[in-house]
């Protein structure tokens, strides 16, 4: 084991400011479902217990496996129609969380999103079409169970010296249009209404941003985390990206930085032809965390020395790959974009269902022993 | 022929397309002929998305226009010997997983070049696909995937083929965001792809093979 000379917040921090820490940082999203799986546990058993196990069992996994330094990725299914989606949650045949993804609501609707704002439309409409939920006062009883799980959250990885990596699981405004448009639907607006699309992202973005900003602060996080799967070159031309996505997000990222908060971009998808563009953001106001589908090396060539990078340990490779071809890849991450600082090591979007336990504790061994500078 | 039909859907102008087919289905047109048209417009477009002209997101529009051009077309058909199909695939999502968005792609490109495609949906048990297998001797059998958990039902449906002696009369191909060489090789499969053109360029090479 090598000497460790900083704590996991002074690590992180240097990862995104750009310095070389002491050793890699290392940055895991896990979920409730393979947590269980990792210890034996049902998933679907432990999710209808309440938020509470469901936290339990991540911070078991975490305690078991050594620890790491930042902590996110949980996602607990109640709270999906808490942003319009519809969740199906754990069940034995299906032992993940998933979103039903439907179209929630109607083209005809842009006009009350954009007339009543983000928060009150899923609140008083989109609520309602996707739970069991049938009045304001369940919302907010929902909502304010959530709040002392995300202070119980914070408590107990701060207790274990580690760092919540994001607060909340959040998604872009873009992607929030998509999932409750659904792909398609949401996409012929793009194509076929591209107006009323740009009136609803620049009249809810704002708001989205002030939230943000709200949440972060009321949980003393310097790290906002939000999800976008969509808006990459994987699915959209440059001329969507740039009109629809772009702008919205330089103004997301400006705003939580003038608050000294860092974006964490959850980028899942491939993105090479777009990562150029995350140049323009301020020198470490971001982390662009890449899922093993965007070219990681290529990525540190364009961003290295002006913005963090985060990832990638593919799923694959984790479920189906031995613990030496693991750590074989997480020293070459180090080596070929932790080189000079910049790389919180992490796995590609989080810790999938199937992950080999010997794999992860692999991963998290090379991190904390792999210092090559 | 005129090509104006085909390039209407290349371009995506989805109400001048499905317009144009209601006007010339109902106007006695040969609904073979049309259709025809239309597959020649998606063919052109999975070329422009193979030479990175078109994104997903186009190929996508573009499949959503087709279906409803086939929709259009379907109660015209009955009066029409349809050609042979250029094989059979059967696709699906299988247990524990329930996205359909890349299987659904596929799909429509699929029958778009001529394929008869049985889809079966999401979340699919392997037996399922077996007794499929069993009922329509397909060509081809598909399986995507967008989380791990699928790993496993994917591996269990190739070993029922496997025991059924039906794996060795079809090919096997797995797609999707986790998908892998490494998945390839763990479930038996003859091609993987995170590129629903990729795997339709594979069915028609195998298919002009045999």
């Amino acid at each position: 084991m090598v000497k460790e000379t900083m704590t996991s917040e002074e690590r992180l921090m240097a990862a995104i400011s750009l310095e070389k820490p002491d050793r890699v940082p290392i940055a895991i999203n896990l979920d409730t479902a393979p947590a269980a799986r990792l210890l034996g546990l049902n998933s679907w058993e432990v999710v209808s217990q309440g938020f509470g196990p469901q936290l339990d069992v991540v911070l078991q996994v975490f305690d078991e496996y050594g620890g790491w330094d930042g902590v996110g990725g949980l996602l607990p299914p109640d709270l999906f129609p808490v942003s319009g989606m519809r969740a199906k949650p754990p069940s034995e045949g299906s032992p993940e969380n998933q979103v039903l993804e439907g179209e929630v609501w109607k083209p005809e609707e842009y006009d009350l999103l954009v007339e009543v704002g983000w928060q009150r439309f899923v609140n008083e409409q989109l609520v309602f079409r996707v739970s069991d939920m049938t009045k304001a006062e369940e919302i907010a009883e929902l909502g304010s169970e959530w709040m002392g799980f995300l202070v119980r959250f914070v408590e107990e990885v701060k207790k274990r010296g580690a760092q919540p990596y994001g607060i909340m699981p959040n998604v872009h405004p873009f992607f929030w249009m998509s999932l409750t448009r659904s792909m398609v639907k949401f996409t012929e607006d793009l194509y076929y209404r591209p107006d009323v699309v740009e009136r609803a992202l620049k009249a809810i973005v704002p708001e989205w941003t002030r939230f943000a900003i709200e949440l972060s602060k009321g949980m003393n996080s310097k790290i906002f985390f939000f999800a976008e799967e969509r808006a990459g070159c994987f699915f959209y031309p440059m001329k969507i990206f740039e009109r629809f996505w772009w702008p919205y997000t330089v103004e997301i990222v400006d705003a939580l930085w003038s608050e000294g908060i860092v974006s964490l971009f959850h980028l899942d998808q491939c993105w090479d032809q777009n990562i150029p563009y995350f140049k323009q953001l301020p020198k470490g106001s971001a982390i662009i965390d890449l899922d093993g589908t965007t070219d990681i090396f290529a990525a540190k060539e364009v961003l290295g020395g002006h913005l963090c990078i985060g990832g990638d340990v593919h799923p694959s490779l984790l479920c189906l790959g031995k613990p030496e071809e693991v750590e074989a890849y997480c020293k070459r991450l180090i080596d070929e974009v932790g080189r000079d600082g910049g790389l919180i090591l992490g796995v590609g979007c989080s810790v999938p269902y199937e992950a080999k336990p010997e794999n992860l504790r692999a991963f998290i061994e090379t991190g904390k022993n792999y210092v090559p500078w | 022929m005129s090509d104006a039909l085909a390039m209407a859907l290349v371009e995506l102008k989805r109400d001048e397309v499905l317009g144009a087919v209601k006007d010339k289905a109902e106007s006695g047109d040969d609904p073979l002929k049309i259709l025809e048209e239309c597959r020649r417009g998606m063919t052109i477009v999975g070329d422009r998305f193979q030479s990175g002209e078109f994104y997903l997101a186009e190929m996508m529009l573009a499949a959503e226009i087709f279906k409803g051009v086939v929709s259009i077309l379907d109660p015209h058909m009955e009066k029409v010997r349809p050609p042979k199909p250029l094989g059979k695939v059967v696709l699906a999502t299988l247990k524990g997983d329930i996205h359909d968005l890349g299987k659904d792609i596929v799909a429509t490109l699929l029958r778009a070049r001529g394929f008869e495609v049985h889809d079966l949906g999401v979340d699919v048990l392997p037996a399922v696909v077996l007794d499929k297998v069993k009922e329509v001797n397909p060509d081809f059998v598909g399986f995507s995937a967008l989380i791990t958990s699928a790993f496993a039902s994917m591996k269990e449906a190739s070993e029922l083929l496997v025991e059924s002696g039906l794996r060795e009369k079809c090919k096997l191909m797995v797609g999707g965001g986790v998908t892998t060489p490494a998945v390839k090789e763990h479930i038996g499969a003859d091609f993987q792809t995170l590129d629903a053109m990729e795997g339709v360029s594979y069915c028609l090479k195998e298919i002009g093979g045999k």
